[in-house]
């Protein structure tokens, strides 16, 4: 249980993915501006990660390893979690169409996000267990959800600020992603 | 849903979003949803107008739905009053999107997490654990469809007509001088 903890901590406030390894920066710029669709982003982010993790790690296991096709790495992952999209696309559509209908949206737009891509490279480093690489992808993904409803928090409130026009907009939504990506550099060094 | 600028607008509790009319029948009006983006490159991708598998036209063209007499009444204006290209605001409960983003992502996964952990334990196999986080994301699904049919029963995952779009980005206008 120990283990399960350290690797939350690690994965979901060491080391974010958006504010540590600043991967998936698009999407936390573009659909934090309201809570909800951060949450519900967030939610389909971390379903994506998850799921193609476990491709991923069966697919560098049992094909990439002892075959030693590790140059081809890159360019499978890819193909497995644009494959990941469409299945999950076309899972939730057949056997909810009224879901597919409310929901749709977000998936098209995980298949560019790289914190997909950087969280199955990243595991390969590892060198996990299934369950652990599994564990870890989730974890990973859960501090993105947690970082994306949190700057989402941030932005509704600055959007009734009355904040300069030369900061207006993005650029205040820069200088307070810094500020956030400071209070979680306090984190460094838990668990090491 | 798409960041828009009736996102702007939109009262607490609710998601907008805009949408065009694609086709008016006698008893519905057929929408499909503008492009949503994260960023500037989906949506020059999306102005391309590129059709087929997998592209976003043709994504959008999966998602088209239907409103009712009532639900355009609701929104202040009849059927008929309707032209192919119209563009309209919709809205869905906040809540409501909430719970089906839990139940279409976070109970197929739990379940196959959960799955995947139990297998370990007992077998100590990667393989197996494997396994049984298919079978887990089966069974996720499985039940993610019943409770997905209950609330769509409830209505709870049917968007309403609000208002036309113009309205919106004339309102944008008066909030927003000099943009």
């Amino acid at each position: 249980m120990r283990e399960y903890l350290l690797l939350l901590v690690s994965a979901a406030l060491v080391n974010n993915v958006i504010l540590a390894r600043f991967l998936g920066l698009c999407s936390f710029m573009g659909v934090t501006t309201r809570v909800d669709t951060a949450l519900g982003m967030g939610m389909a982010t971390t379903f994506v990660i998850t799921v193609s993790s476990m491709a991923d790690w069966a697919v560098e296991a049992w094909l990439l390893q002892p075959y030693g096709l590790g140059y081809l790495r890159t360019v499978t992952f890819i193909l497995v979690i644009a494959a990941a999209v469409q299945f999950t696309e076309m899972s939730v559509r057949k056997l909810s169409p009224a879901l597919f209908q409310t929901l749709g949206i977000y998936l098209p737009l995980i298949t560019t996000n790289c914190a997909v891509l950087g969280v199955a490279l990243l595991l390969v480093e590892g060198r996990m267990s299934f369950v652990h690489s599994t564990l870890f992808a989730l974890f990973s993904s859960l501090g993105y959800t947690l970082v994306m409803a949190i700057f989402a928090g941030l932005r509704e409130r600055l959007a009734l600020a009355d904040a300069p026009r030369l900061f207006d907009g993005p650029p205040l939504g820069f200088i307070t992603a810094s500020l956030l990506a400071l209070a979680f550099m306090g984190f460094s060094g838990i668990g090491a | 849903m798409q960041e828009s600028a009736s996102q702007a607008c939109a009262p607490a509790g609710e998601q907008e979003s805009i949408v065009r009319v694609v086709a008016v029948e006698a008893d519905c009006a057929w929408l499909e949803p503008e492009q949503g983006t994260s960023c500037g490159g989906c949506a020059s991708a999306a102005a391309c107008g590129a059709k087929g598998i997998g592209t976003l036209a043709s994504r959008l063209e999966a998602r088209r739905f239907a409103i009712g007499r009532a639900s355009a009444r609701g929104a202040g204006f009849d059927l008929p009053d309707l032209r192919v290209g119209d563009r309209l605001v919709v809205a869905i409960d906040d809540r409501s999107l909430l719970q089906a983003a839990g139940l279409a992502y976070a109970l197929p996964l739990a379940a196959a997490l959960t799955a995947a952990i139990v297998a370990q334990e007992m077998s100590g196999s990667d393989g197996m654990a494997l396994l049984a986080a298919v079978a887990g994301l089966a069974a996720g699904f499985g039940v993610m469809k019943r409770a997905a049919a209950r609330m769509a029963a409830r209505g709870a995952l049917q968007s309403r007509a609000v208002r036309r779009a113009d309205a919106v980005h004339a309102l944008t206008r008066i909030h927003r001088p000099g943009s």
